[in-house]
């Protein structure tokens, strides 16, 4: 019984193999899976890759630090909560050689640092640097080139630190978590961590920064953990605030949402389809009945047939998605060299898993119609209304159910879902009231409009199905799209190109004449060079700061410090003006109304500031008040010297403090020798070389803007996938209606204007879906996926769907262009 | 003045395959509104490309067709706007009902009175009853009547028709041909009935049998033979 229906099914698979529905079904199954097992491999593969890289580059994934070490049980308390715990001390401490003295930030590590990325040092001053295992022995030190220079030490040199020799045995070029320290251009030293013991430095000066590796989920624990028992120490982390951390966040967010996008695409695609297969499968099983089997027996072969399918279509999938990415691999590894390939089972088995489902979810109401259905009701077909939406919203649970299983990222599956869900509830409700209202206020007007809206209307519930498989569509791309150009312009702003290898950042009156003069003789280009005073703010419209705002932000932590407050006659080129007004009366010189201050945006936001606020600074021990008239952004692509608090040039009048510039100056490789003469002449001189630092992220980024740029083609690819199996899901239909329309004495031309006007109706309902749903995708999804701010662009959405309407409308009239291809004795002969 | 439908020496030939099939040769018809014709013959021997012909939704490879109305010559392109067509498969849209069915082709053409003049055709073929049924809640026989209501509620001057009675038992294919004459009759179209069914066929005022290429009016025939035994009777 059982090896007969599987028989039987083998019989019609084969048989049914090159019928066009069938045909189509394989192909948009496989194309899917092909599509999503591809990504899942590569996306794992990236992942890992980042993963591994920006952990080098942060050098651990949390550093808790404070003023005291941790008493053991702490410790042990920590190493429990985590995986690992490496603890690293640091003191500013004065550098003494013949005569000549530096202070530097003295790192003291033990032989377990680093703790994640690389650690390079090189054994001359111009040599190569080579990846360090431990930190310096006992007795030795490793210096960086500055201070190399600045006390004219040469590698053997002996070095007096706090009365001990110290022999000076490496270079130090980089230490894999400078970057959680935050931007500080100390000159920096290594020693083992036994020897700072023996310095005997008085414990309050030390810092104790504790590298910790540890899972999102352990770092949280941890967090919670600090707060009770350690409220005083600082804890940072790679989910953190970091602008890199956000970037590597944003990312995979970016990669979780595209894969849970195509798994929606997908459902959207097979849902059309399965329209076509529905019914061919119910008439199969009708013929079955009719000639004595049971529904039981129709509905095994049904099941044992798609068995098939897929088990035959699996191993091609399988084998054309590993050669993909195999492909993929390599293409990114020009830029990426230990990018490796590798088989990464897990994703395999769980995107083929949730794909299957899927395909199944959707068949299910094929088989479920086939069960205890009367051979004329089958030939009958036709799915009566409620029943048809009983099945369409219970796939959606499902559909839900398995996304959420299938993504890491409960939270934003689940976002994604309620946007989605609200979408489809949205755009039934508008079809049909569209439809309605449109029909009965046309009524009385003639033309093809009016009867378009009357053909529509009457044919809801497949129409409508098209207009929510083509409107789900829509708003998944415009999101993307959405989503790509402002991650884009956010990335844009990370980036350091054209912005110069060597950043000053404070470089006195003097100091600066020098650097400008010796960068005439030299041929030195100065990018940018900005001046500044030290500025304190104190209080928020005449509140202590404390108490203005309680809720901690990057913002907040810095303003506990003294900020740099620029001043200019007019925007700087690098920034756009938010809110507000530049410098108002600046028509009348030297205008009373200098007590104007510009906010940078994402500040007002922290702190909760509105234009007009007051600001209170204590400027080099006077207090000076000021009123926030403007509010600017960064605008990426004119350096990246940019200041939060900014005041007009006429304020300078009545301000009397010391000034002093940033710069960036943009050095040629053998050129990075007058570095050592400006530190030998300005020891006091802030300056960063930025080469290596900028080269490792703008590689990385340039990696991520391909792949995301990548992934927003695979969707556009599968939006016209969709879009193609609803045209193809209706075809026979609109054929038919095409060839009757015909047998009314109509030309072939009212058949297409006909049908330029249902695409353009289903494309403008589609379109007002597509734009509600994006602009609730956005505001449920910036903030807390990408921190990123979300403000719709409302002429960008909709120029950008006026766009994906047209070619939407375009390509549907082209595709159904072969539904004109019918004629009136088509009827005559069919059957 | 009823206008007429006329093709002189027409033939319909198809390539296939570097081989010629001609289905007929030098063909004379002429159709006028009002009258009712039929069409018999053997499967495959060209009706349904004949009726194609006559309503010039395709062109012979030979001859000439006009198309006569108010005493004006015109082409078969002017006759589109005046034909219906009804089918074997009867060939309604299966998500409108019935009503909405008849009334499509009014509202195509913009006419504000839809609804209400398709009502009156559906009470004509007697099922205003049922307007608000889908087709797949009608029976064979009702479906065609819908689709005889459907075609004729435009008023065209000629109705073709396909195997009208193909798909229906016979007693449903009696009523149906009662209703598509009565019809025609009363909106003073021209009918040409293409079928199988002799019963059909007799029905129409004139017969025509295609067979082997040449069309033979029986119809002449018949006539002589009604003319010669009312002779007889007479006798
Ligand atoms: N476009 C075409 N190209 C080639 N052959 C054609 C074409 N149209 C019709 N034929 C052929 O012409 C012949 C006559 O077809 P037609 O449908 O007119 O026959 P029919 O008399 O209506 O038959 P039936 O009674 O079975 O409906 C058939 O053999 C058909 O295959
Ligand atoms: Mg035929």
């Amino acid at each position: 019984m059982l090896t007969n229906n599987i028989k039987l099914a083998w019989h019609f698979y084969k048989q049914e193999y090159h019928h066009a529905h069938q045909r189509l079904l394989r192909w948009t199954q496989g194309v899917l899976l092909l599509f999503i097992v591809t990504l899942s491999q590569s996306s794992e593969s990236i992942q890992n890759y980042l993963d591994k890289n920006l952990q080098g580059l942060l050098g651990a994934d949390a550093v808790l630090s404070q003023q005291q070490t941790l008493s053991s049980a702490q410790f042990s308390k920590v190493s429990s909560l985590t995986n690992n715990v490496v603890m690293t001390q640091q003191i500013k401490a004065t550098l003494t050689h013949n005569g000549q003295w530096q202070q530097a930030k003295i790192k003291a590590v033990d032989k377990q640092y680093p703790l994640q990325g690389e650690l390079l040092t090189s054994r001359k001053l111009q040599g190569p640097s080579q990846q360090t295992l431990g930190g310096p022995a006992l007795g030795e030190i490793w210096l960086d080139a500055r201070l190399f220079a600045s006390l004219s030490l040469n590698i053997g040199d002996q070095l007096l630190v706090a009365n001990s020799l110290f022999l000076v045995s490496r270079v130090l070029q980089h230490e894999p978590d400078r970057l959680m320290e935050g931007h500080s251009v100390d000159m920096r030293a290594m020693i083992n961590i036994l020897d700072m013991k023996a310095l005997g430095f008085s414990s309050d000066l030390i810092n104790y920064r504790y590298l910790i590796a540890a899972s999102t989920k352990q770092i949280n624990s941890l967090i919670r953990w600090q707060q009770k028992n350690l409220p005083a120490a600082q804890i940072q982390h790679k989910q953190g605030d970091h602008p890199l951390a956000l970037f590597w966040q944003r990312t995979e967010n970016f990669i979780g949402l595209a894969s849970i996008i195509l798994f929606f695409m997908a459902a959207i695609a097979i849902e059309q389809l399965t329209q076509v297969h529905m019914k061919k499968d119910q008439y199969f099983t009708a013929i079955c009945m009719s000639l004595g089997a049971s529904s039981f027996a129709g509905i095994q072969v049904s099941c044992f047939k798609w068995i098939i399918n897929l088990v035959l279509l699996l191993p091609v999938v399988i084998l054309l998605s590993t050669g993909f990415h195999w492909l993929i691999v390599s293409w990114l590894n020009s830029a990426f060299v230990d990018l490796l390939w590798q088989w990464n089972y897990r994703p395999i088995l769980k995107s083929i898993g949730a794909v299957v489902v899927l395909f199944a979810v959707f068949h299910t109401p094929v088989w479920f119609s086939l069960h205890g259905c009367a051979v004329t009701k089958l030939f009958n077909g036709e799915n009566k209304g409620l029943s048809h939406w009983f099945t369409k919203i219970s796939s959606i649970f499902v559909l839900s159910g398995v996304a959420i299983t299938y993504s890491d990222n409960g939270l934003l599956t689940l976002m994604m879902v309620v946007a989605i869900t609200t979408t489809i509830v949205l755009m039934i409700l508008m079809s049909w009231i569209t439809l309605t209202l449109g029909e009965k206020f046309t009524q009385n007007f003639s033309g093809l409009v009016p009867f378009t809206l009357f053909m529509m209307k009457q044919r809801i519930v497949s129409k409508s199905t098209q207009i929510i498989g083509v409107g789900l569509c829509t708003f998944l791309l415009l999101f993307t799209l959405m989503l790509l150009k402002d991650l884009g312009s956010t990335m844009a702003s990370y980036q350091r190109q054209h912005d110069g290898n060597v950043m000053v950042s404070q470089a006195t009156v003097p100091q600066l004449a020098f650097i400008e003069n010796l960068a005439k003789q030299q041929g030195v280009t100065i990018r940018q060079a900005k001046p500044y005073m030290h500025a304190k703010l104190v209080a928020v419209n005449k509140q202590a700061l404390a108490e203005f705002s309680q809720k901690p932000s990057e913002s907040l932590a810095t303003f506990a410090r003294a900020i740099r407050l620029h001043w200019n006659e007019s925007m700087p080129e690098n920034n756009k003006l938010v809110d507000g007004h530049y410098w108002q009366g600046k028509e009348q010189p030297d205008s009373q109304n200098w007590q104007q201050i510009s906010v940078e945006q994402e500040v007002m936001t922290d702190l909760g500031l509105v234009i007009g606020d007051s600001l209170t600074f204590v400027i080099d021990q006077q207090s000076f008040t000021f009123a926030i008239s403007a509010s600017h952004a960064f605008k990426p692509g004119a350096g990246s010297i940019t200041f939060w608090v900014q005041m007009p040039t006429a304020a300078l009048t009545h301000i009397q403090a010391p000034r002093y510039s940033m710069a960036s100056l943009e050095l040629a490789p053998q050129q990075w020798r007058l570095l050592a003469e400006l530190w030998q002449k300005f020891p006091t001189l802030r300056m960063i070389s930025l080469t290596e630092m900028t080269a490792i992220f703008d590689s990385i980024l340039a990696m991520i803007t391909q792949l995301i740029s990548g992934f927003s083609f695979i969707i556009i690819s599968l939006t016209c996938v969709v879009i193609l199996a609803s045209i193809n899901a209706l075809e026979s239909k609109e054929k038919k209606k095409n060839s009757i329309i015909m047998s009314f004495g109509f030309s072939r031309s009212t058949c297409f204007r006909l049908n330029v006007i249902e695409w353009l109706v289903t494309a403008s309902i589609a379109a007002m879906g597509a734009i509600v749903g994006t602009y609730l995708a956005g505001l449920l999804i910036y903030q807390s996926q990408f921190s990123l701010t979300y403000k719709a662009d409302f002429i960008w959405l909709i120029a950008t769907l006026f766009i994906i309407l047209l070619l939407v409308t375009a390509l549907g009239v082209y595709a159904s262009r072969n539904n004109l291809r019918s004629s009136v004795r088509q009827l005559m002969s069919e059957t | 003045m009823s206008s007429y439908i006329e093709l002189k020496n027409i033939s319909q030939s198809f390539q296939l395959n570097e081989s010629t099939v001609t289905l007929f040769n030098d063909l004379n018809l002429s159709i006028f509104q009002g009258e009712s014709y039929a069409i018999t013959g053997p499967s495959g021997a060209g009706k349904s490309s004949l009726l194609m012909l006559i309503s010039g939704l395709e062109k012979p490879t030979a001859g000439q067709v006009a198309y006569v109305k108010a005493e004006q010559r015109k082409t078969l392109d002017f006759l589109r706007a005046d034909i219906g067509f009804i089918f074997q498969q009867f060939h309604l849209l299966p998500e409108l009902t019935a009503l909405n069915n008849v009334a499509l082709p009014l509202k195509l053409r913009g006419d504000k009175q839809a609804i209400n003049k398709a009502l009156v055709w559906l009470d004509k073929v007697g099922l205003s009853q049922r307007k608000n049924h889908k087709p797949s809640e009608l029976s064979g026989g009702e479906q065609q009547r819908v689709a005889i209501a459907r075609a004729l509620v435009f008023e065209p001057n000629f109705i073709f028709a396909d195997e009208p009675t193909g798909n229906l038992d016979q007693k449903s294919a009696t009523e149906i041909a009662d209703i598509l004459f009565a019809c025609c009759q009363e909106n003073n179209s021209g009918l040409v009935v293409v079928t199988h069914s002799a019963v059909l066929a007799q029905r129409a005022q004139h017969t025509f049998l295609l067979a082997d290429g040449s069309l033979m009016d029986c119809s002449m025939a018949e006539a002589h033979n009604k003319q010669e035994s009312n002779e007889m009777f007479r006798v």
